[in-house]
């Protein structure tokens, strides 16, 4: 048997809660983030849920966590709305239900703009003057982590990644505009030579180092841009690195990127069961998910090409 | 419990400080006895107790000089766990880099301590609960905190010694950043920027103070830190009870001026002691370790003159 079935799909299966989400470790609360990369992971295993109840019960459990304003919380008990609203789209979309509920999320991102480029920074901008300690231009906004604090490069990875599949129920306009201004974001923020960090190519003069995860959500949700340069010389970096990481996620993660632009990495499976018997993944849902994601076959979720239909 | 409940104390009427310098070459030399000694002069109320080391795993670390050395992290384990604490567990939530594994792994973490599942927590994906702030120095009022270090009974900050080019120095108070966990907040914590970097050290050590402080200053970094600087060899560790005394202590060695260092300043109100004569030094003299560290030019004037 392969790691996907003997390994990965009780992993998950077994990990969920009673309320139908998972916690980031089995059976610890359940939270929004773990609950969609384990939907989208056992949404693109071979016999996907034998059990219907896992989809339902996971699902509902999403819906109910769902804010009167249309985000999802990335703890419970916190009532501002996050990061995760992205993902929470995402999986539930992966699974044709829920239209509504997507539709209000989306809504929501079109209208959450990070904390930079409001009236407070523009007019201490203007009294102050610029912040010359990082190079990006602060004027190209994308979505931030938390309410209110700066774009950076994961959150709008994410958002772009959702917005990919738009229920037709939302009107475009408001989201296009968007779009467009959060991949010149993310062009911007990319680091000299390739590859994106959480999003400071530039402190101080000083050439930021690129890491895995922010390349991986980056080039995804840049998929559309594939003939540019930026996108090219990223997969380069993300190459040569590929292999050198001693991070499962990462390496997962950076597998699934490198073959959705048709390159051909290394194979997954040797070095995850390596990865595995060294420290069980740590424990962590999100990481066995990613692994589950990256060795089973595509799923449309991440694609370019794909557009919504629905 | 690590919630404090006690008076915030203001300066004048804390007793003195003690603050330990102990001299260590490199990371080769016998750590753990080292840190037996250093540990006996305070005699840390641990026996029996859960024990949560704090250390600073910030970046992947291809020369290590970015993350707190595994050799000393490995070396406070065993002498906690002789002094008698029950359980001694790593926990770190790392601000920069969310593959928390990746990094272990770069640091050979494994090696020093035996298998990462039951000694080690990424805090970043720990379970939280709401907690209220104890000060109001920022704007932010709660925060969600990982269990583990809610639940810890002695809590031990073991930073590594470095410039930090937002906050001047990073050391035991400002290493407390990572306990705040990016599943609520995000890789980097970006609401802790936005509420004010001083403001939320200062937050954050009053409502979850450290009850113990080891500074990893056998090699540290200076300039553009915590990430992109270059290697100090200062041949130091530097421990204590009160980390305001063991940050100030840590700053002198690093020929800065504590007073100038904002959130030191500040901290040092209602937090702990940073004026020499309140601080009794034990073990090596300052002078003895003294390293000047090269600070990026918009710190330049924290130096000591």
């Amino acid at each position: 048997m392969s790691f996907l079935e003997e390994v990965c799909k009780p992993f998950l299966e077994d990990s969920q809660n009673a309320d139908g989400g998972w916690g980031y470790h089995a059976h610890e609360e359940s939270r929004v983030e773990p609950t969609c990369w384990s939907l989208l992971a056992l949404a693109g295993l071979p016999n996907a849920f034998p059990h219907a109840s896992i989809r339902t019960r996971a699902c509902d459990w999403l819906l109910q966590n769902q804010l009167p304003d249309g985000s999802w919380p990335s703890a419970p008990g916190l009532t501002k709305s996050a990061w995760v609203t992205p993902l929470a789209c995402l999986a539930l979309r992966e699974q044709g239900t829920a239209t509504d509920s997507v539709s209000r999320g989306m809504l929501w991102l079109g209208d959450a703009w990070p904390g930079e480029g409001g009236w407070w920074w523009r007019l201490r901008t203007r009294l102050f003057g610029k912040d010359s300690t990082v190079r990006q231009n602060l004027s190209l906004r994308g979505w931030s982590w938390t309410k209110g604090t700066s774009s950076w490069v994961e959150p709008t990875s994410f958002a772009l990644l959702a917005l990919r599949h738009v229920p037709r129920t939302v009107k475009l306009t408001t989201l296009e505009p968007r779009r467009k201004l959060a991949e010149a974001m993310l062009l911007d923020r990319m680091c000299p030579g390739g590859g994106w960090n959480c999003g400071n190519p530039m402190v101080y003069g000083a050439a930021g180092q690129p890491l895995v995860g922010p390349t991986v959500w980056a080039l995804l949700a840049l998929g559309e841009e594939s003939a540019r340069p930026e996108v090219k010389q990223s997969l380069d970096w993300l190459e040569l690195e590929y292999g050198h990481n001693k991070g499962p996620g990462s390496l997962s993660l950076a597998h699934l990127c490198l073959e959705n632009f048709g390159r051909r990495p290394r194979e997954l499976e040797p070095e995850i069961v390596t990865l595995y018997a060294a420290n069980q993944f740590l424990g962590q849902v999100p990481v066995m998910a990613w692994a589950a994601i990256a060795l089973s076959p595509a799923r449309d979720w991440y694609r370019a090409s794909v557009k919504d239909s629905g | 419990m690590a919630l404090s409940t006690n008076p915030l104390m203001p300066s004048y009427s804390r007793p003195p400080s003690r603050v330990a310098i102990l001299r260590a070459a490199d990371y080769g030399v016998d750590l753990a006895r080292l840190l037996d000694e250093g540990l006996r002069e305070f005699n840390p109320p641990v026996r029996g107790k859960t024990v949560l080391l704090k250390p600073n795993f910030v970046g992947l670390d291809p020369l290590g000089i970015i993350n707190t050395h595994p050799a000393v992290v490995a070396a406070a384990r065993e002498s906690f766990l002789r002094l008698g604490a029950a359980r001694v567990v790593i926990g770190e939530g790392s601000a920069l880099v969310r593959d928390t594994e990746a990094i272990v792994e770069a640091i050979k973490l494994r090696d020093f301590i035996g298998p990462l599942q039951s000694a080690f927590i990424d805090l970043n994906t720990d379970e939280v609960r709401p907690v209220k702030l104890r000060t109001r120095a920022s704007s932010l009022k709660e925060l969600h905190l990982p269990k583990s270090v809610l639940g810890a009974d002695f809590i031990v900050s073991l930073p590594k010694m470095k410039t930090h080019h937002w906050a001047g120095v990073t050391l035991s108070l400002k290493n407390m950043f990572g306990i705040v966990p990016g599943s609520c907040y995000g890789w980097p914590k970006n609401i802790l920027h936005w509420a004010g970097i001083t403001q939320c050290i200062l937050d954050l050590n009053s409502t979850v103070p450290s009850d113990f402080a080891i500074v990893d200053g056998i090699i540290g970094m200076e300039g553009d830190g915590p990430t992109q600087g270059n290697a100090k060899p200062c041949g130091a560790l530097v421990l204590g009870d009160d980390p305001v005394a063991v940050d100030a202590t840590c700053a002198r060695i690093m020929g800065l001026a504590p007073e100038r260092i904002d959130y030191l300043a500040k901290a040092a109100v209602m937090l702990g002691h940073l004026k020499e004569e309140k601080i009794a030094q034990i073990g090596e003299p300052i002078s003895s370790v003294r390293t000047p560290f090269e600070l990026i030019a918009s710190f330049r004037h924290l130096r000591a003159s």
